[in-house]
C-alpha cells in the first residue's frame, strides 16, 4: 500500500463520503429520538407485539429450514459438479435477489394459489398456502434462500475436493465423505448463509404481504405489523417500537457475522 | 505380495506410459524430475485418476482393467495414500483423524478410538490425541498421517514426496524414523520423490520416471553409478556421454571421439567423474590421453570444490579447487584444455 500517498484524503471525496455516512445515520438517529422510552417496555410486552414477534420468528425459522434443506444441496451441486446448465440455474437462483418482492409474491400466488394445479392438489390434503402462516414462511424462504445458496457455494469453492479424496483413500464412501468432511468444512459458510437468509426473511415484507396478506396472529409479521400501525391506525409510536425491535435484531445479526463480513474487508 | 501396474494415459500435455512391478519385500521409490508424472502415477494406483488404458492389481485383486471395464472406487481398493500435504482433516482431532479410516470401514467408535490411540502411542503422538492437526509440527503431522493410513492395514502404502512438507532441519531424523516405519510395514511400499537423497535413503530400489516413461530401474547405487539419462547423471553429479565404441575409442554422436579402456562394443554410454577432468591452460604433451579444447561456460563455486561448466566437442563439468581455478585464471568465455584419462571413463552398453 502506498500509505504515504493516500494517507491525506482528497477534500472533494471527503464531502460526499460524509454525506453518505449521514444518509445512513440520520434516519436511524431520527428513529431513536422518537422512541417513547418510558412506554417502550409495556409496548414491547403487549400482546400484539409479542404475537407479531413470535410469528416473525416462527416464519423466518421455517424459511431458514426450508432454505437449508433445498439450498445446501443446490449449492453443493453448483460448486462441486459439472451439472449441465449450471450458469442458467445459478442465474435463476439469484433472481429473487434483484426481483421486486411484490413480483415474487404475485408469482407465488400464480404458482401456488388455490385455483392453480399445485394449489388444487394441496387443497385435497387440506393444505392452503395463500394467506396462511405456511404461505408467509414460503414467501420468506423464496426471498431469503438465494443468500444461503450464494454464500454456501462460495464457501465450498474456497477449497477444492482434496480432503474428500483423502477420505476416499481411507475407505469413506461418498455419503460419509459428504457428512464427515464436506459439510463440517463448509459449516462456517452454511452458518453465515443461514444468518443472512434469516435476516432477509425476518425483514421480508413485499412478497409476504402479497402472497399471505396481513392477518394478525396468522401472517402479520413484525415488518407488516409496523407498516399497518404506521399506515392504518396512525399509531406511529407503535410503528417506531416495532421498527426499533427489528433494528436491534438486525444489529445483532451484524455483530454475529462481523468476523466473516468485515474480517474479509479489513 | 506384488503390485503390477500398466498405465497408458494422456493427461494434459503429459503422456504417461509405463509398466511397474513392485514387490512387497523391498521399498521402491519412483524418482524423477518435477512434472514427470510421479504423483499422477500414485493417484492412478489409488483410483483418484482414471486411465485411458491400463491394468492395476495386487496379487490378482484387480483394481482397474480397462480391457474388461473393471474399475474399483478408491474406497474399495484398501490402498493407503500419504499425500504430500499429509491431508489431515482440520476439523477433527488427531485421534479422530487416525480413527477415520476404521470408522469409515464400519468399526464401532470405541474400538476404532482404542486402535487409533494405540497407533498414536506408537508414533509418539499420544499426548496430542485431543489436539487439532493445526497444533502439530511438520514432522508430527507426517507421523499422524502415516499412522492414520497404517492403522487401516492397507494392502499397499503410497507416499507422495513424504518429506517435502517438512523443513530441512528435521529431515535427517525424520528420514531415519520413516525408513524404520516403512521397513516394518509388510505390504507393498511405493514412494515418489524428486530428491535422489531421499530415494537413496528410504528405498531399496528406484524406478526412474522421466516425462511419463520409465528410463531406468534397479538398486540406487547401480542407477546412480551407471545412469541412462542426462537427468540421473546430473542428479548423480556425473558427466554422461552417449556414442558407439570400436577400436578402443568411443565415437560420440557429434562426431568427436575419446580414447577409452573397455571391452564393450557398439552403442554405449560413458560417465566421467567431474574430478577426473583435469584442466590446463596449454595443451599438455605426452601420454595417450584425451585432450579437449573447451571454453568456460560457467563457474559454480561449491565449498572447497568449484564446478566448471565447459563447452567443447562434448559438454563437460570439471571440479577443481578454488586455488587451481585461480592459478588457471579461469573466466567465463576463456579457453582451457580438458584432459581425461582413458581409464577414468566408465563405459557400459546401452
Amino acid at each position: 500500500m502506498n500509505r504515504g500517498v493516500t494517507r491525506r484524503p482528497l477534500l472533494g471525496l471527503l464531502i460526499p463520503a460524509a454525506v453518505a455516512v449521514l444518509f445512513i445515520a440520520l434516519p436511524l438517529i431520527g428513529l431513536l429520538t422518537h422512541v417513547d422510552w418510558s412506554n417502550l417496555p409495556s409496548q414491547v410486552a403487549s400482546a400484539d407485539v409479542l404475537t407479531a414477534l413470535r410469528l416473525s420468528l416462527e416464519c423466518s425459522a421455517i424459511a431458514v429450514v426450508i432454505a437449508l434443506i433445498i439450498g445446501v444441496p443446490l449449492a453443493y451441486l453448483l460448486a462441486r459438479t459439472s451439472l449441465p446448465g449450471r450458469r442458467v440455474i445459478r442465474g435463476l437462483v439469484t433472481l429473487p435477489l434483484v426481483l421486486p418482492p411484490v413480483v415474487g409474491g404475485i408469482a407465488l400466488q400464480t404458482a401456488l394459489g388455490r385455483t392453480t394445479p399445485i394449489g388444487t392438489v394441496l387443497d385435497h390434503f387440506g393444505i392452503v398456502l395463500p394467506f396462511s402462516t405456511a404461505g408467509a414462511a414460503i414467501a420468506e424462504a423464496f426471498v431469503g434462500f438465494p443468500f444461503l445458496v450464494i454464500t454456501v457455494e462460495a464457501g465450498l469453492r474456497q477449497r477444492d475436493d482434496h480432503l474428500e479424496e483423502v477420505a476416499a483413500t481411507l475407505g469413506a464412501r461418498p455419503w460419509r465423505r459428504f457428512w464427515q468432511v464436506t459439510m463440517p468444512l463448509a459449516a462456517p459458510s452454511i452458518a453465515a448463509g443461514a444468518a443472512l437468509c434469516w435476516a432477509r426473511a425476518l425483514g421480508e415484507f413485499g412478497a409476504t404481504i402479497t402472497f399471505a396478506g396481513s392477518f394478525p396472529g396468522t401472517t402479520e409479521t413484525l415488518p407488516i405489523a409496523a407498516y399497518s400501525s404506521f399506515e392504518g391506525s396512525g399509531q406511529i409510536g407503535m410503528a417506531i417500537t416495532l421498527s426499533l425491535l427489528l433494528l436491534v435484531i438486525s444489529v445483532l445479526v451484524l455483530v454475529a457475522l462481523r468476523d466473516r463480513w468485515l474480517g474479509a474487508l479489513r | 505380495m506384488t503390485m503390477r501396474a500398466r498405465v497408458r494415459t494422456q493427461l494434459g500435455s503429459l503422456r504417461l506410459d509405463c509398466d511397474l512391478s513392485v514387490d512387497s519385500d523391498v521399498t521402491v521409490a519412483v524418482l524423477g524430475p518435477n512434472g514427470a508424472g510421479k504423483t499422477t502415477l500414485l493417484r492412478i494406483i489409488a483410483g483418484l485418476v482414471p486411465v485411458d488404458e491400463g491394468h492395476v492389481e495386487i496379487d490378482g485383486a484387480v483394481f482397474e482393467d480397462t480391457a474388461t471395464g473393471t474399475r474399483q472406487t478408491p474406497e474399495a481398493r484398501r490402498v493407503g495414500f500419504v499425500f504430500q500435504d499429509h491431508g489431515l482433516f482440520p476439523h477433527l482431532s488427531v485421534l479422530d483423524n487416525v480413527a477415520f479410516g476404521l470408522r469409515a470401514r464400519g468399526m464401532k467408535r470405541k474400538e476404532a478410538n482404542a486402535r487409533a490411540a494405540e497407533w498414536l502411542e506408537r508414533v509418539d503422538l499420544a499426548s496430542y490425541a485431543r489436539s487439532r492437526p493445526g497444533a502439530l509440527s511438520g514432522g508430527q503431522t507426517q507421523r499422524a498421517a502415516l499412522a492414520r493410513v497404517l492403522v487401516t492395514d492397507p494392502r499397499a502404502l503410497l507416499l507422495d514426496e513424504p518429506l517435502a512438507a517438512v523443513d530441512a532441519s528435521g529431515r535427517l531424523e525424520l528420514r531415519r524414523a520413516l525408513r524404520e516405519r516403512l521397513s516394518s510395514f509388510t505390504g507393498v511400499r511405493l514412494l515418489v520423490t524428486h530428491d535422489p537423497l531421499e530415494a537413496a535413503s528410504l528405498a531399496d530400489r528406484v524406478i526412474v520416471l522421466e516425462d511419463g516413461r520409465v528410463t531406468q530401474e534397479g538398486p540406487f547405487g547401480d542407477v546412480s553409478a551407471r545412469p541412462r539419462s542426462a537427468w540421473i547423471a546430473r542428479m548423480a553429479g556425473l558427466n554422461l556421454l552417449r556414442g558407439a565404441v570400436s577400436d578402443g575409442a568411443i565415437r560420440l554422436d557429434d562426431g568427436s571421439s575419446l580414447t577409452v579402456a573397455t571391452d564393450v562394443h557398439g552403442a554405449a554410454l560413458a560417465t566421467i567423474q567431474p574430478r577426473a577432468v583435469a584442466l590446463y591452460r596449454q595443451p599438455p604433451a605426452g601420454s595417450p590421453r584425451n585432450v579437449l579444447r573447451c571454453t568456460v561456460a560457467g563457474i559454480d563455486p561449491e565449498g572447497d570444490r568449484w564446478r566448471i561448466r565447459l563447452e567443447g566437442p562434448v559438454p563437460l563439468i570439471a571440479e577443481v579447487t578454488p586455488a587451481a581455478a585461480a592459478e588457471l585464471r579461469l573466466a567465463e568465455g576463456g579457453v582451457v584444455y580438458a584432459v581425461v584419462k582413458a581409464t577414468e571413463i566408465d563405459v557400459y552398453a546401452i
